[in-house]
Order: C-alpha cells, then structure tokens, then sequence
C-alpha cells in the first residue's frame, strides 16, 4: 500500500503547475510519505517543516478561532502550504508563483488519503500495545 | 512623526465585511496601533500572530528568500499575517471570508502603510 500512496502523491505533483514536493510527516517530524518532481530538490528539511507547523499549529489553536486547519507560508522563492490531518501533517512546498488556491484543494482532497494513514498507524499501535 | 491615531482609523477601513481586527505591531509582539472589537482581543491576536511570524522566518535562507506573508484558516476563522517595512500587518476574519479578500486588504494596507512606516523605521 505504500507504494501506491507514493505513486499517488507523484501523480499529485503533475497536477498543480510548480509543485516540487509533498511529504506527510507526524507532528514529531518524521517522514512517512514523500514525493518529489523530478530533478527538484527544495531547500527546506522535511522534519523541520513538520514541527515548524505543529508548533504555529498549537499557536494558531489558542487564537480564539478553534482549531487551526491549516497554513500558508509564502516566500521569496518559495511557498509553504500545510494541513492539520489529525495526527499527520500534509506540507506542499511549491514555487511562490504557483496556484495557492489549486493547493488548498488539493489539500482537503487528500484529507480522506491521510486520514487511512493515520487510522492504520493507530490499529499498529494499538496492537503493538 | 507617525499620528498613532490616523493609523488606528486607516486600519478602521480593512474591518469590514466579515474582518473582525486588524492590528500593526512590531516583531516582537507589541502593539503600535489596532482596530478590533475589544484591546484584549487585539493583544492575543498580536501576539500570537508575531510568534507565529517568528516561527517561520527560521526558515529564511538565500535560496528561499524572505517571508513575505502567512495565511492561517481555522475552524471559526482565519488570519492574515505580512510584513509592512519592520513592522507585522495581522488581520483577523470570519469564518465565511475568503481568503483572497483578506490578502487583498492585506496588500492594499500594506501598500498604503509602506512608505510612511519606512521612514520612522530607522528611529
């Protein structure tokens, strides 16, 4: 199963003109999936994405507004787009030209795809209890 | 000089249609001038708001250039956070706003704000 959820994720990037990555990691950093567009490597850490977002996350929730669902960071060069799926954390990075719109769609698609993730890491551990 | 009090009615203009407060502050959280439905609301959302900021400028390197601007989508509302010369522009809206009117005010503000901001910057 996960390498069909990594062949759909590389589908994903031909899908929104300028995205380079898009990596699922846990709010420790830790990468479970990562699809990156050919010859393309972003300058950013892919653990350190993770924990940046679960920390302005946890931030954002004590706004007043409920819980945070998800930020856009956007950068000279580059831009950041990351989603609150339960326990899992969904980064886009992209260029700072590309569609933030089409990435936020595609966002709350993929919500349902983290969402079998993060269900499976749950029965896992579960059982491993 | 700046008039804190011309500041406070330009960012009055961006709180409305759903807009519930617009804040200038500097980076490190304090307010220089707000228009919100209350000065308790203002400060939580500016600080949070600058702490956040701070979060993801810690990703600023060369080849990915500086932060230009940050949007946050909650479940009861959403933010706008940018950089006006060394000062940070927050606005806070509804739920039912979209996002691209928010960084259209988010734009024009900053745009208005720019030049007279730079010049008390260097003080």
């Amino acid at each position: 199963m996960a390498e069909e959820l990594v062949v759909h994720f590389e589908k994903l990037l031909t899908r929104v003109d300028g995205l380079l990555s898009a990596v699922v990691t846990d709010r420790d950093g830790v990468v479970l999936l990562r699809a990156n567009a050919p010859n393309c490597s972003p300058p950013f850490t892919e653990s350190a994405l993770g924990c940046t977002f679960a920390l302005a996350s946890d931030q954002a929730s004590k706004l007043g507004l409920k819980k945070n669902k998800s930020i856009v960071s956007i950068y000279g060069s580059y831009q950041l787009v990351q989603f609150n799926h339960s326990s899992l954390i969904t980064t886009f990075v992209a260029n700072s030209n590309a569609n933030t719109g089409l990435l936020l769609e595609l966002g709350s698609e993929l919500e349902s795809v983290t969402q079998v993730i993060a269900t499976a890491l749950h029965e896992r551990h579960s059982g491993a209890l | 000089m700046l008039k804190p009090k011309l500041i406070s009615q330009v960012l009055q203009q961006a709180t409305t249609g759903g807009v519930k407060a617009t804040i200038l502050l500097n980076p490190e959280g304090s307010l220089l001038a707000f228009a919100a439905q209350s000065d308790r609301d203002a400060r939580i959302y500016g600080a949070i708001a600058s702490n956040i900021w701070t979060i993801y400028s810690k990703h600023c390197k060369p080849e990915v250039g500086p932060l230009s601007f940050l949007m946050l989508e909650c479940e009861e509302g959403k933010v706008a956070i940018s950089i006006v010369s060394t000062m940070i522009l927050c606005l806070v809206a509804r739920d039912d706003v979209e996002l691209g009117i928010l960084k259209a005010k988010s734009e024009a503000l900053t745009r208005h704000l720019e030049e007279p901001l730079s010049r008390v910057a260097g003080y």
